[in-house]
């Protein structure tokens, strides 16, 4: 996908260097149209696949574990815990694993996605202009909603008819419960005790 | 000084360095695999595209075409 993109740009870049070394040519009609499509039509369709293709990588694990401050958050995917949520949907495909982040902190409402980049770029602005938090320190802005858990689980079955579940689940719908701060699912990133977890090896 | 002063052959000119610009910065931000990566696509690579694209088109609008024959 990125190989046709780039080929793209390179059609538009030679394209534009015609249009550099020798703008004269815009006198002629079919060069008229040929400007058009080099410095109009093929720049806005590199940027919008520019913009596409960012946004997937944005959305993989390996994007978001690139950060110094997210590896112990991506090396607690690996803890070898049944308790620890994360973890145990990580490992149990529950989540695609190279989405493995995006599908749990990502706002799934109408302008989530655009709250999500501003989010990272603030905290890519901590990282490289101010004092970027410690890892263990990171907190969800807001605290972790309800609705990332029941964006999947809602509806499910097993989730559903659960006797824990099914007598709060007015509750859990309209946050007054939490999943993982009422003491049910408290187990998430515990990345203070990192160095004493055991760790899941994947086969090869 | 007027737009139409500065003539569509410098208007082209500048769209086609702005548009080469964005477009480089572009692959070394679609290349780099890091976070910092989306910045640069974001902040530099689509500003410069953008302006290219606008530069272009203002020497649509406001520039009369070049006459034949008069060269570079």
């Amino acid at each position: 996908m990125i190989g046709i993109l780039i080929c793209q740009i390179a059609l538009s870049i030679v394209l534009a260097s015609v249009f550099l070394i020798r703008p004269s040519l815009t006198s002629a009609m079919g060069w008229k149209i040929v400007a058009f499509i080099g410095l109009c039509v093929l720049p806005a369709l590199c940027l919008v696949g520019g913009i596409n293709t960012h946004v997937q990588r944005s959305e993989t694990t390996r994007f978001c574990t690139s950060c110094h401050v997210m590896i112990p958050y991506g090396q607690s995917l690996y803890i070898d815990d049944a308790n620890h949520i994360p973890a145990q949907h990580f490992q149990n495909h529950r989540v695609p694993t190279d989405m493995a982040c995006y599908s749990c902190h990502a706002d799934y409402t109408l302008y989530g996605p655009l709250d999500d980049k501003l989010r990272g770029l603030k905290r890519i602005y901590l990282q490289y202009v101010t004092t970027p938090p410690a890892a263990a320190a990171i907190r969800i802005p807001g605290g972790f909603k309800n609705a990332q858990c029941l964006h999947c689980h809602a509806g499910a079955r097993s989730f559903e008819e659960n006797p824990v579940h099914s007598p709060m689940m007015d509750s859990l719908k309209s946050e007054q419960v939490s999943c993982l701060g009422s003491g049910c699912h408290d187990t998430a990133h515990d990345i203070a005790n990192l160095d004493h977890q055991k760790f899941w090896k994947p086969a090869q | 000084m007027k737009l139409s002063g500065i003539g569509i052959r410098r208007l082209l000119q500048t769209a086609s360095a702005l548009v080469i610009l964005g477009l480089l910065t572009e692959i070394v931000s679609l290349l780099w695999f890091h976070p910092l990566s989306f910045v640069l696509f974001a902040f530099v690579a689509a500003g410069l595209i953008g302006l290219g694209i606008l530069v272009y088109l203002v020497s649509l609008v406001f520039v009369a075409a070049p006459s034949d024959g008069t060269g570079d």
